[in-house]
């Protein structure tokens, strides 16, 4: 690594810090302690994402402020049904509460219809914040960013065991083996004497 | 008078159980659909899904359920129409091996005596709950236990090792 690349991530890490710092102090500005106050993220449990292979995509929701999150609603409508398929989960869930301190998590499994470069974004999330409010709080989940959904082929092509392949191949690899074994079985049984004679 | 008095008294004997027994489920009728990680190459973590509809006897919709998987205790996850239920459930793949996992729900009141027993300290398996739901997770493929290519490779050297066995052994 040379020490242009390490200051660079040194300057980044700088950066993340700061950024780190100003959110916490934004959120200590803005949050009145009383109130419920949630964090959502959503992100992609996958390390490769292959077509017509299962996606998942998890939401966890946690409550960092003072008192329970009432009828926490949970949308995304980031999936369009041409490019995904629901294979169980349901991308529209609401709960009741959600109580201060406590985190909960929402899996929805997807199938990828198409392949290509895809931008995973943010879902919604609405919410009210205390007992008496009467309009909700809406806010948006973190969002996984641009992900690229692999060729079913591609991905065959790189991780199945090729079983077929191989069998294929000792089978074209047969006849330079078997022709020449069976001229020199021929050979050898002729001309070979059974030893055992000698006695 | 005394009729009345009667009327409300047995108003009170038949109409007052209904109005408690209105947040229970009675004989709970559900039906399940469930999902789990079965691939271990493209995802990090396995996921349980379970999707359920609940019937109840008495009608009793829009239920505040709670699940209890392997101890931990989580809220049910609902629709927005109301008539699904969903409990998500992930952990590494170490921790969740193959085998059969019993979800428990409880309701509110259920919720409540297991959060207190869970706090003494003292087995939970004694409380009643609505309705269990027994899910087989069949486990995650890792990979074939032996790779292709040293299979066939194991096949090229023992086919080699056979002719030159062969051959030495010609006078």
């Amino acid at each position: 690594m040379s020490m242009d690349q390490t200051f660079g991530i040194i300057d980044k890490i700088r950066m993340k810090i700061w950024l780190a710092a100003l959110a916490a102090l934004c959120m200590v500005l803005s949050c009145n302690g009383d109130n419920a106050r949630l964090l959502a993220s959503k992100n992609i449990l996958n390390q490769y994402l292959v077509e017509g292979r299962d996606l998942t995509v998890q939401y966890s929701i946690y409550n960092t402020g003072g008192s329970a999150a009432l009828d926490v609603n949970l949308k995304d409508e980031g999936f369009p049904e041409t490019d995904f398929e629901v294979v169980r989960g349901n991308l529209n869930v609401r709960w009741e509460r959600i109580a201060p301190g406590t985190n909960v998590t929402h899996s929805v499994i997807l199938r990828p219809l198409q392949y290509g470069y895809f931008n995973f974004t943010s879902g919604e999330v609405s919410y009210k914040d205390s007992e008496d409010a009467t309009e909700s709080v809406s806010g948006y989940t973190s969002a996984p960013g641009e992900g690229g959904i692999v060729n079913s082929k591609e991905y065959d092509r790189r991780f199945s065991p090729h079983v077929l392949d191989w069998c294929v191949f000792a089978v074209m690899t047969l006849p330079s083996l078997v022709i020449p074994f069976l001229l020199f079985y021929r050979s050898k049984s002729r001309y070979d004497q059974p030893k055992t004679k000698k006695n | 008078m005394a009729t009345t008095s009667s009327v409300v008294v047995l108003c009170c004997l038949f109409v007052l159980p209904l109005c408690v027994l209105g947040d229970t489920c009675l004989a709970p009728e559900v039906k399940t659909q469930t999902y789990t990680t079965t691939e271990a190459v493209t995802s990090t973590d396995t996921v349980f899904i379970i999707e359920f509809t609940l019937k109840c006897k008495n009608s009793v919709s829009n239920m505040n359920l709670y699940a209890d998987i392997q101890g931990k205790t989580l809220p049910v996850t609902r629709t927005v129409t109301g008539d699904k239920y969903q409990v998500s459930f992930s952990d590494e793949h170490a921790n969740l091996p193959s085998g059969s996992y019993n979800i428990r729900l409880f309701d509110e009141e259920g919720f409540a005596a297991l959060r207190k027993t869970q706090r003494s300290g003292e087995d939970t398996g004694a409380l009643k709950p609505v309705h269990t739901i027994n899910m087989n997770h069949p486990g995650v493929w890792k990979g074939p236990f032996l790779q292709s290519e040293f299979v066939a490779a194991t096949v090229a050297v023992f086919v080699w090792y056979l002719a030159y066995n062969a051959r030495s052994q010609l006078q």
